[in-house]
């Protein structure tokens, strides 16, 4: 567990650094207004693996973080406007490009049996992502119409 | 695990080609195409999966960085996840007013298998489809069949190529047509926000990033439902492959197949010889 804790903390440490140049040349927030909203979104996560780890239960860590996200920044929650204001320093889109520079390294391992799947399950892929997407859409567009949210 | 699985910080090699696609991606910017009366919109997060994945074949990058890739990126969407989580809070009232779309969008999940377990099926494929079109083919619907059939078994290597599938391209396509859709269908931004949610963690960011490029003004009402749609996923999404998804793939597999095979004994004679 602490050996666990201090790869994650010097982990996190690097792809915040990464995170906040990305935010800092794309989006023109300097690191410095970006940077305790970026703490904040670490300790969050670093308070979900911790969870995750030390609870007997088989819920992924990414349902703590999120739920403990939400929690803290519940209007009327002591600090919540505090959180609000520094962490939308931070873009999402800022916070996604590194995930994904990330994703298409480790990806490249998986491209000779990409390569080797043929046409069809290339087909059935394309669907497949797309039935899902569109199918979840759909149906959320029906039920907030019929509740008249939307 | 050992050893090597706790030293992904010092892997700088990795992190300096992080950092400098990011660099490069980010000083590119935004593109937006139009395409009929939609728009595909370019984002750095797209040209850093393609970057990425082309360095793999260049020397910068080994088998080392690319292994040591995969847990960093479970760790940099946790960031993400956090980040959905704190745009959740402040929009908690909106959402439990949203609930009921939230919890049953799940069932969209459905539209896979009666869009893509026909088209399987009519192409010729076999069992491979049940694993293929059963769900969207990640990690824990992985697992279920696996435990079921194998993954040696036809529906296992279905999952695998599927899986695969989602892993190499996922997130470039949905990427780019979530932006695209949101424009060009009548659908709600909201709703879309939700279907982000389905996928993994990568695919969720892709597919998030140019809906909120395309409707900037919601950017916050966006994010906050695409991470409790992710959270909803993340928690019931296995259930619902367990006790409906699957079983439904199965039975269609089967009225289908029969009806196939009637089909082809009738136009072939062959057909009992090759089978």
């Amino acid at each position: 567990m602490i050996k666990s804790l201090k790869e994650w903390i010097l982990v996190f440490m690097i792809i915040g650094f990464i995170m906040l140049i990305g935010n800092w040349i794309g989006y023109d927030i300097l690191p410095w207004d970006a940077l305790p909203g970026i703490a904040i979104l670490i300790g969050i996560s670093l308070a979900g693996l911790i969870i995750h780890r030390l609870l007997p239960f088989k819920l992924p860590s990414i349902a703590y973080i999120g739920i403990i996200g939400l929690v803290l920044t519940i209007p009327g929650m002591p600090g919540a406007a505090q959180i609000v204001t520094y962490t939308t320093e931070v873009t999402l889109l800022s916070i996604a490009t590194p995930i994904l520079a990330y994703a298409g390294v480790s990806i490249g391992r998986s491209w000779f049996d990409f390569v080797q799947l043929g046409w069809k399950t290339i087909v059935i892929g394309m669907v497949v992502l797309l039935g899902t997407f569109l199918g979840s859409a759909v149906i959320a567009e029906i039920i907030l119409r019929f509740q008249g949210i939307i | 695990m050992g050893e090597q699985a706790f030293k992904l910080w010092k892997d700088w090699r990795l992190h300096v080609i992080v950092l400098a696609i990011v660099a490069v991606t980010e000083s590119i910017g935004t593109f937006a195409i139009p395409v009929g009366p939609g728009t595909i919109l370019l984002l750095p997060m797209l040209y850093a999966v393609v970057i990425g994945l082309g360095l793999y074949f260049t020397p910068l990058v080994t088998d080392k960085q690319s292994i040591n890739a995969e847990p960093l990126v479970f760790l940099s969407v946790s960031i993400l996840i956090a980040k959905f989580g704190v745009q959740a809070g402040p929009a908690l009232p909106q959402i439990i007013e949203a609930g009921p779309a939230l919890l049953l969008q799940e069932f969209g999940n459905l539209g896979t298998i009666l869009l893509a377990l026909p088209l399987a099926v009519f192409l010729g494929l076999k069992r491979e489809s049940i694993g293929m079109t059963h769900s969207i083919g990640r990690e824990a619907n992985l697992a279920l069949i696996t435990d079921k059939y194998g993954l040696s078994s036809p529906e296992g290597r279905g999952v695998m190529a599927m899986y695969i599938f989602g892993t190499v391209f996922g997130s470039i396509f949905i990427g780019l047509i979530s932006g695209f859709l949101a424009t060009v269908t009548p659908l709600h931004p909201i709703s879309f926000a939700m279907a982000t949610g389905v996928g993994s963690g990568s695919m969720a960011a892709a597919s998030l990033g140019p809906l909120i490029a395309a409707f900037p003004e919601m950017s916050e009402t966006l994010t906050a439902f695409s991470g409790v749609s992710n959270l909803i996923s993340s928690v019931t999404g296995l259930y619902m492959s367990i006790f409906i998804g699957l079983p439904l793939t199965v039975k269609l597999y089967e009225i289908l197949s029969k009806n196939k095979e009637k089909k082809a004994v009738k136009g072939s004679v062959d057909y009992d010889k090759k089978s």
